[in-house]
């Protein structure tokens, strides 16, 4: 089956720096990359390597599940680069071709890729339940980089990237419409408080340099909002800056380089700010990026760096918070719960913001994916996107009637709304954590604030 | 690149229907997009909508805020629903010649 998903232009793709393969090139060059990733990526090698056919993990991928195809499931796709890297990189595949599962590179070979690795999320539910630890998110993201150095981009992901080189975000946010945006946003909440709530822009010698999503600066108000507040209450020394507002990083999602150049946006802001502590905000594959790659990226770095949600969770005690008479369901974003480590900072922050919290089931670092993940949210992708959602709307149609479902990436707030709608329950309001911690937040008995 | 056709003349669309060059828009092509996007007549309410957001895209070269955008009209998330089917991001935005709004939307 030939995916729906649009690849972008020669042109368009050279316009992001990557170079398109002729069609006579594009074997060797793709066996040439794969093998310069098998010295550089060793997770690769031992993921390729390693895998046995148990099929444990097929059960429990939400891909293979919601869409029924034998070919996402995780053995199955892996098999598509492991069946090539056999036949050119194992003695066995060498001499012994197809009865050691080792196949050449065909005229199918690229459309099967194009097809199966955008319709893995990257979530790494399989590797949870393999015996073996295998990670077939580390193949798909090997397999999308591969496809980009031969100038296979989706064409969602060039657009996104061309925004990251002309703005340092997704949406292509130019500074005098970002200063805009704050503006209104602060009016908002001083209508709401009463109190000169502040997002600071570019300020040299902050503390603190908070890398919001960039979607909070058009869909997602709340979430800003919620953040600035609880600084406010804090009393804390912040600031957004507007070289780098985007705490997602696309790159890790289908260029290495890509994401290294947006990692470094990061340090070179904090730097030039003087920042001590730098603070991601809500999304989940930008902070598996900054957690995990920063020093390969950018080398040692002289800030911390951490979560909104560890650092809202670490100051509860100085926040005055009322609960808010909800019921409350938490979805584990997959990069939270498996990449991550943030299981139980939503939980605490939620349990102080709400009457009741519910647990979707299974959840922590079993939860299933919003069938969103690692930015499957293109358009042309809707009816796939709405099948790798299935899992995730079981879960939510068995938690029973909910007020609100808290899902912390900007991904997921992308794409929960449709499966909502599609599955049944299309009043269901979803939206972030810090938007409830937002709402919960008695600004006038708040202490330590300024 | 495909087309579309404005009173026989053809204006390039990108592939989600999105007009390519936005200094060609004009009145015309919101009616021939509004028909593709299911909004059957064209009201006051619609064209303060449009109105609103080509005013600012031309100031600040994107799409305002939905909240903003809410605000500076008067109109809830749920009337603009109402009048662009397929929302602020997609139908409103289409209709009033900007790029389509790409990210994490």
């Amino acid at each position: 089956m030939k995916s729906p998903m649009r690849l972008a232009k020669a042109e368009d793709v050279r316009a992001i720096g990557l170079a398109p393969a002729a069609e006579e090139e594009r074997k060797p060059r793709l066996l040439a990359k794969l093998k310069e990733l098998r010295g550089s990526m060793r997770s690769l090698a031992v993921m390729l390597d390693t895998c046995v056919k148990c099929g444990n993990c097929v059960r429990q991928c939400h891909s293979y599940l919601g869409t029924g195809d034998p070919l996402n499931a995780p053995p199955a796709r892996a098999d598509l680069m492991r069946k090539l890297y056999r036949r050119h990189f194992t003695l066995a595949g060498r001499l012994l071709g197809r009865i050691t599962g080792a196949e050449d590179f065909d005229a199918q070979t690229l459309d099967a890729w194009l097809t199966y690795f955008y319709q893995c999320n990257e979530c790494r539910r399989c590797a949870v339940f393999c015996p073996l630890g295998v990670d077939t998110a580390e193949v798909t993201i090997a397999g999308r980089h591969l496809l980009s150095e031969l100038g296979m981009v989706p064409r969602f992901m060039q657009q996104v990237a061309l925004n990251l080189q002309k703005t340092g975000n997704n949406m292509g946010i130019p500074k005098p419409a970002l200063l805009d945006s704050v503006e209104f946003l602060q009016c908002e909440m001083l209508e709401e408080t009463g109190l000169a709530v502040k997002i600071p822009v570019d300020q040299a010698g902050s503390e603190i340099l908070y890398i919001p999503s960039s979607a909070d600066f058009f869909t997602n108000v709340d979430t800003i909002i919620g953040v600035a507040k609880m600084f406010h209450a804090l009393g804390a020394s912040w600031t957004i800056s507007s070289a780098v507002l985007e705490a997602a990083n696309f790159g890790l999602l289908f260029n290495d380089s890509a994401m290294r150049a947006h990692n470094r946006r990061m340090r070179q802001a904090a730097e030039e700010l003087g920042a001590e502590l730098v603070l991601q905000g809500e999304c989940g594959h930008g902070w598996r990026a900054a957690r995990l790659c920063t020093e390969a990226a950018s080398g040692p770095v002289r800030f911390r760096l951490m979560h909104v949600l560890d650092y809202t969770a670490r100051n509860l005690g100085r926040l005055a918070l009322r609960r808010l008479s909800m019921r409350v369901a938490l979805h584990d974003p997959c990069n939270y719960a498996r990449a991550g480590d943030l299981i139980d900072e939503p939980r605490r922050i939620l349990r102080a913001c709400v009457e009741e919290l519910v647990e979707l089931a299974p959840n922590r670092e079993e939860t299933f994916c919003c069938g969103g993940g690692s930015g499957i949210l293109m358009d042309e992708m809707m009816e796939i996107r709405l099948k790798l959602g299935k899992k995730k709307a079981e879960q939510i149609q068995a938690a029973g009637r909910i007020d609100y479902l808290a899902a912390g990436c900007s991904i997921c707030k992308a794409q929960l709304p449709h499966v909502a709608a599609h599955y049944g329950m299309p009043d269901l309001a979803i939206g972030g954590v810090m938007d409830l911690v937002g709402k919960a937040m008695d600004m006038n008995r708040s202490t330590g604030g300024v | 690149m495909s087309y579309v056709d404005v009173n026989g003349k053809q204006i390039e669309v990108d592939e989600d229907g999105f007009i390519c060059d936005p200094d060609l828009w004009n009145e015309e092509i919101v009616r021939c997009f509004a028909r593709l996007e299911g909004v059957d007549e064209l009201t006051d309410d619609h064209w303060k909508v449009i109105h609103y957001l080509r005013g600012y895209y031309r100031q600040f070269g994107i799409a305002p805020m939905i909240r903003k955008l809410c605000k500076e009209t008067g109109f809830n998330l749920q009337r603009i629903y109402e009048l662009f089917p397929s929302g602020p991001a997609k139908g409103a935005c289409k209709l009033a010649g900007l790029p389509k709004p790409t990210g994490c939307v």
